[in-house]
């Protein structure tokens, strides 16, 4: 190879920007993380509109714009339902996309998520928690995640920042393989976990692309190119629609197995862990369990160990993956418990319950006729404390032990 | 000597492509719509890409299933995310390195309304795309309801004439001015009795977008939604424009000028007489229409004289320095 032929090579290689040539340990946000992990990513266009709490994380991603560290298309939209759309049609264009919301912003997106989704358009968004328009809160809670529940994305929820990084990262990867072709959010709450630094350990960009290398060996997703016989968003008339929903339907449920298998790959090349769809925390030999989401995990764990000292056979479940519902491997890890609670940061209209807990209950006939018991906590950054935790493992403990109990506590 | 006299371009020398519709496409009977799109498509040439949204254009530019009645390439999007689709679309090919033309083709209700948003938003941004809206003024496709494009007076399925009502009561918005507003590259007036002007427009439009937004503004009749009979659609446009109801000008870079002269203007009366949605109209609400159509042309031959005069100064200013 000649040096003009070295250098052509050399040139043909993705740009390594300095602050992220080596992996190193970061005290950052989770907003900074979420940024970062991005970033990493090299999204060929990014879209986006701030909004309290999420803003950090588009400002992290205009500075590394700015200063040459992202080299993409970065466009300062004007509402977040131009946020999605751009991001949509962008990846149907054939790039790789990304955006960051939260709460109104994301009840804002609402119709151009059913169209992101339908169009199979493997985009991945940040969704930083926070109870959306009515009573108006600057606050924490996750109700804007379940209110998108049904627009055929794919939901992460994560409990920490390090689980930010890793799991967006972990979204593009998801969203992106040939078997799924789905867009991802990656939630994680407001306030709690976007403002709050920890350390994070911040993977090079070259661990990264080597992360992300296998997609490139797949086939080809279609390309909407200008010229081309191709179109997108066609009319489904009576079967073809019917069709693409089946088609999408079955995507989703393949995002299980995948998430497993990607998130398998990914322990191989950083070492850290997250038990895929659900993480069983203590469970062996439980008897009762605590099941919830977010950053109310970290909490649950420290007083799951606590009763754990007092005797207390509590073991806890988080739910990593929200849609598509992780239905057996929960019906699994809840199976042969004498008594089941789940915390909700969110309510269920119209089943007078938290929304975990009312498709949790959905898998009874799978894990038998067991007290199940409803914790509403945590709404607009009402903290979710040990003493509240503590309190709900008595509620569920009683409950096994045969007492009356009631089905749904609202906390505190 | 008629030879020797300078031939004017007729519409078929922009031609650059051949027509990549299917011969017969599911328009209603005399839509202006079918000429609009075959025209856009075979002046702009087969490198576009369409983006548009359910509306009357949509059975033809989008299909149904596998199946669309055209060739180019398209992506059909929600009706409020036709300016923030193609703004994804035009910057990945950006990012790509793709040529590329990303042509939005809407109506006025998206346009003005629902998508308006989006649309203001493209512009201000300067994103690299042809946005043509053709203007039938109202809601056509779903049951000829009204919308911001409405004219004052004009009956609709929801501004009914009726006991209580003379049909719309506030008038249209303006909305090719709106949009020169945003003081984009290129912004122009066009319908479908001057495909000529049209045309030079779309090719002005092209290469306007190579570096920022150009916006068509094309006034389009509808058959069925106007209650005009089918083969007068285009001798409507004619009337709009020999009435000033409808100017055909243009914008390029800040500089306004009217591209089609209309020496002694009709009184607007001669287009509402015969469009059935204006039949109902009296005198006195016609001469309230005249009077907004007036003191539009006013305020357009007053852009045109002033931005033409900013420019004079300047250039008279070079030889004085002399």
């Amino acid at each position: 190879m000649s040096a003009a032929e070295t250098n052509a090579a050399a040139g043909a290689a993705l740009p390594v920007p300095a602050i992220a040539a080596q992996p190193q340990t970061k005290v950052i946000t989770g907003n900074g993380a979420a940024a970062w992990a991005a970033m990493l990513c090299r999204p060929d266009v990014v879209a986006a509109y701030p909004i309290t709490p999420q803003s950090e994380v588009i400002e992290q991603l205009a500075k590394f714009h700015a200063d040459g560290v992202l080299d993409c298309e970065y466009v300062t939209v004007e509402g977040e339902n131009s946020a999605q759309n751009v991001i949509c049609g962008a990846s149907m264009a054939g790039g790789r996309a990304f955006t960051a919301t939260s709460s109104y912003g994301l009840v804002y997106m609402y119709d151009a998520m059913f169209n992101t989704a339908g169009y199979r358009a493997p985009v991945v968004m940040i969704n930083v928690n926070r109870e959306p328009p009515g009573i108006h809160a600057v606050c924490s809670g996750q109700q804007d995640m379940i209110s998108v529940r049904d627009t055929g994305w794919v939901q992460l929820i994560v409990e920490n920042d390090q689980e930010i990084m890793d799991t967006t990262i972990m979204a593009f990867r998801l969203a992106e393989d040939h078997d799924i072709q789905l867009p991802v959010i990656v939630n994680y709450d407001g306030y709690y976990l976007s403002f709050l630094a920890e350390s994070v350990e911040v993977p090079s960009i070259t661990q990264v692309d080597d992360y992300l290398a296998p997609l490139k060996a797949q086939p080809p997703r279609p390309q909407l190119l200008p010229g081309s016989n191709l179109g997108c968003g066609s009319h489904g008339i009576g079967m073809g629609y019917v069709e693409l929903r089946k088609k999408h339907m079955a995507a989703m449920e393949r995002v299980k197995p995948k998430l497993e298998e990607i998130e398998a790959e990914f322990t191989a090349a950083f070492g850290r862990a997250y038990g895929g769809q659900i993480e069983k925390y203590r469970c062996e030999d439980a008897e009762i369990v605590l099941v919830t989401s977010g950053s109310a995990v970290g909490t649950a764990r420290e007083v799951v160990d606590a009763k754990r000292a007092e005797g207390v056979k509590v073991g806890l479940v988080k739910i990593r993956l929200y849609r598509p519902w992780p239905k057996e491997a929960l019906a699994a890890a809840v199976k042969g418990m004498k008594a089941v609670g789940v915390l909700d940061r969110s309510i269920c209209f119209g089943w007078d319950c938290g929304p975990l807990y009312m498709e949790l209950r959905a898998v009874t006939p799978e894990c038998g006729v067991v007290p199940m018991l409803s914790f509403i906590d945590g709404l607009a950054n009402m903290d979710i404390t040990r003493d509240h935790i503590a309190g709900m493992i008595d509620d569920i403990q009683a409950a096994a032990d045969g007492r009356p109990y009631q089905q749904v506590t609202w906390l505190p | 000597m008629a030879e020797l006299r300078k031939r004017q371009p007729k519409v078929c020398d922009y031609y650059v492509d051949e027509d990549s519709f299917s011969p017969g496409v599911a328009f209603c009977a005399g839509c202006a719509l079918e000429l609009n799109l075959r025209l856009i498509s075979r002046v702009l040439g087969k490198d576009i890409i369409f983006v548009g949204t359910p509306s009357c254009s949509a059975p033809v530019l989008h299909g149904q299933n596998t199946m669309a009645w055209h060739k180019h390439a398209y992506y059909a999007c929600t009706m409020t995310g036709v300016a923030s689709s193609a703004t994804g679309l035009s910057r990945y090919y950006e990012k790509a390195g793709i040529d590329a033309t990303v042509v939005c083709h809407t109506g006025d209700g998206c346009a003005q309304d629902v998508g308006f948003q989006t649309l203001s938003g493209a512009a201000e941004r300067n994103e690299k795309m042809i946005y043509v809206c053709y203007d039938n003024e109202g809601y056509m496709n779903t049951g000829i309801q009204q919308s911001s494009a409405t004219p004052f007076g004009a009956s609709t399925s929801t501004t009914p004439t009726g006991r209580e009502s003379r049909g719309k009561t506030t008038g249209s918005k303006n909305m090719p001015l709106v949009m020169a507003m945003h003081e984009i590259p290129y912004v122009a007036t066009a319908t479908l009795s001057h495909l000529e002007d049209y045309a030079k427009k779309l090719v002005k439009a092209k290469e306007a977008a190579k570096h920022g937004f150009a916006y068509i503004h094309v006034f389009a009749p509808c058959v069925v939604g106007w209650k005009i009979p089918v083969d007068s659609s285009i001798q409507v446009c004619r009337d709009a424009v020999k009435t000033n109801y409808f100017p055909l000008w243009e914008m390029e870079d800040g500089v306004y000028r009217i591209t089609q002269k209309v020496r002694d203007p009709k009184p607007v009366g001669e287009l509402t007489s015969t469009v059935g949605k204006f039949k109902h109209m009296r005198p006195e609400e016609t001469a309230i229409l005249q009077a907004q159509v007036d003191q539009r042309f006013r305020v357009l031959q007053a852009l045109c004289a002033g931005s033409a005069a900013a420019e004079a100064p300047a250039a008279e200013a070079a030889p004085a320095g002399e």
